[in-house]
């Protein structure tokens, strides 16, 4: 790899199955750190960490990895790391044994060494001796992470890596990859979980239907998300007097009343989830129920698509 | 060119299966027949009968497809269908190691049932006659023969998905009624290849055995489909793409 290079480099990458698009025109370039592949199921991140893996060939455009195209380059595989979605381990292999295995395949000198260091990291050694067939589903996902990154790889591609894993493994996988960039290692991961990149991801790709929905720092994105219109549904002991309270409030931009439903649209999220209470409150009016009506995953990234 | 961790990950992984298992027990079918034939029939045809019948019909027509389309689809095959191809293929190693190791496994796992199947069911056939040959030629057929199947059969499993049913109607429809309705398509049976080498060993006369192929056009396209299907796999492994279920 050049110093010029980035660690990730997609360049207007198209891929297409027949008629269907699953990714559209993406672009964008990645280096050390973490980056989290954020979007619902099916919008194509797989695709894009496969194509990213070379284990796909892009419709359109390119895919670089250290500097080295993906597609058909069996030797980039000494400098990256896979964990696909899938549990695909041999299920007459113990741990240790598919650990080690995956060692002797990368050609690493000592192999035993290593994969004892790589099941140490991901805290598996009390059971390295038996067969990953009778593995639990996180267990085998932290056997293959093991595997992935047992020659130690400058770039860790990992998809859905925390599916299956409890909240202890989840944080303790967490705690591993950050340490991994902090040595100045790429990793991506995909998640459709909101809170896991939130929590993991320095930088994020948010991609929906197989667009490019947005990049950057997280915490930018994750504003944008926030502070995105959003529509409540009320329940109140007079609908009327509250709906007449709240279109004084500046956070709100809109109020319709419908029969027994109160709807209220707001720009400002926070804002008006601390005024109600108060509006309300000085209006004389007791709120029986109160919830967001769109506050799913898709309507937050349906929003992301059309800004 | 070989990997030996690749050799001992697929034989572990078939030797592991069920299927393996059925057919040891499949290639004992010939045996038992001859077995049978040994102890009900005078020796008169027993040439004939275990050349023909036993050895080319059971054998090399029967046990030897089935058992290199089981080792030959499984040895790669079965890592495209439960998902850790992708571990075995996210290596620094060439497309072409892959395939010559797998091809190794398939080929000594489908050779040992056959050969075995093949001298046990010629030496009870024969019964003490001569054997003219009959039991070299036919395994020295068993050994060429599931070269050439497993190198096809490796190709398949990784062209398509349904390489079991492909090479099953290969075996059943193209070998079992088109080559023998059309004598001019034999060039493209494998069985075909397996009998002529087996020719080139047996002294017996022609009505005793009397394959379709002569021994150099057998050897010659032994040799043009397993270069040619071997070939065709590293091709299509190094261009492999990752599935939407895999």
């Amino acid at each position: 790899m050049t110093q010029e290079s980035p660690a990730v480099e997609v360049d207007h990458v198209s891929r297409w199955y027949g008629n269907i698009v699953a990714v559209n025109d993406i672009s964008f370039a990645l280096n050390g750190g973490i980056t989290g592949l954020l979007g619902p199921n099916g919008a194509g991140k797989s695709t894009l960490l496969h194509m990213l893996a070379g284990f796909l060939r892009p419709s359109a455009g390119g895919v670089r990895v250290l500097g080295e195209p993906a597609w058909q380059n069996p030797a980039m595989y000494r400098r990256i790391g896979l964990v696909q979605e899938r549990e695909s381990v041999y299920p007459f292999l113990s741990g240790y044994e598919f650990v080690l295995d995956s060692a002797r395949l990368h050609h690493i000198a000592e192999p035993e060494k290593a994969a004892l260091k790589a099941i140490h990291m991901v805290e598996l050694e009390s059971a390295m001796s038996r067969a990953t067939g009778g593995y639990s589903k996180g267990m085998k996902q932290r056997i293959k992470i093991a595997a992935a990154l047992v020659h130690e790889p400058q770039v860790l591609l990992l998809d859905e890596p925390f599916n299956g894993a409890d909240p202890r493994q989840r944080l303790q996988l967490m705690d591993m990859l950050r340490a991994m960039a902090k040595e100045g290692r790429t990793v991506v991961f995909s998640s459709h979980i909101l809170e896991e990149v939130e929590r993991l991801a320095d930088d994020v790709l948010v991609i929906v239907a197989g667009r490019l929905a947005a990049s950057g720092d997280f915490h930018e994105i994750r504003k944008l998300m926030t502070d995105r219109p959003h529509s409540f549904f009320l329940r109140a002991s007079d609908n009327r007097r509250l709906a007449a309270s709240l279109v004084a409030d500046a956070s709100v931009y809109g109020v319709e009343l419908a029969g027994d439903d109160l709807r209220v649209s707001t720009s400002e999220f926070a804002s008006f989830t601390q005024a109600v209470a108060g509006v309300a409150r000085r209006a004389g009016v007791s709120i029986y129920e109160i919830r967001p009506t769109d506050e799913s995953l898709e309507s937050v990234f349906s929003y992301l698509v059309k800004r | 060119m070989i990997d030996p961790t690749i050799l001992r990950l697929t034989v572990r992984q078939l030797l592991g299966q069920r299927r393996s298992i059925v057919m040891v027990l499949f290639a004992l079918l010939p045996v038992l027949l001859a077995v049978l034939y040994a102890l009900e029939n005078d020796s008169s045809d027993a040439q004939g009968w275990t050349a023909k019948v036993a050895l080319g019909g059971l054998v090399i027509g029967l046990v030897l497809p089935f058992t290199a389309l089981v080792f030959g689809t499984a040895a790669l095959g079965q890592e495209f269908e439960d998902g850790t191809a992708v571990y075995l293929l996210a290596k620094p190693i060439p497309r072409a190691t892959i395939v010559f190791s797998k091809l190794v496994v398939a080929w000594a796992a489908t050779t040992a049932v056959v050969v075995v199947s093949a001298a046990l069911t010629g030496a009870i056939g024969l019964s003490g006659e001569p054997g003219e040959g009959i039991i070299a030629g036919f395994v020295a057929a068993a050994v060429v023969g599931s070269l050439v199947y497993c190198a096809a059969f490796l190709w398949l499993s990784i062209a398509t998905s349904r390489a079991l049913i492909v090479g099953l109607l290969y075996v059943f429809i193209w070998q079992g009624v088109v080559v023998s309705l059309f004598s001019g398509v034999r060039y493209f049976s494998i069985s075909q290849y397996a009998l002529g080498i087996a020719k080139a060993f047996i002294t017996a006369p022609d009505d005793i055995f009397d394959p379709r192929l002569n021994v150099a056009p057998a050897v010659l396209f032994a040799v043009l489909v397993t270069v040619g299907a071997t070939w065709l796999s590293v091709r299509a492994l190094q261009r492999w793409e990752i599935g939407e279920a895999t």
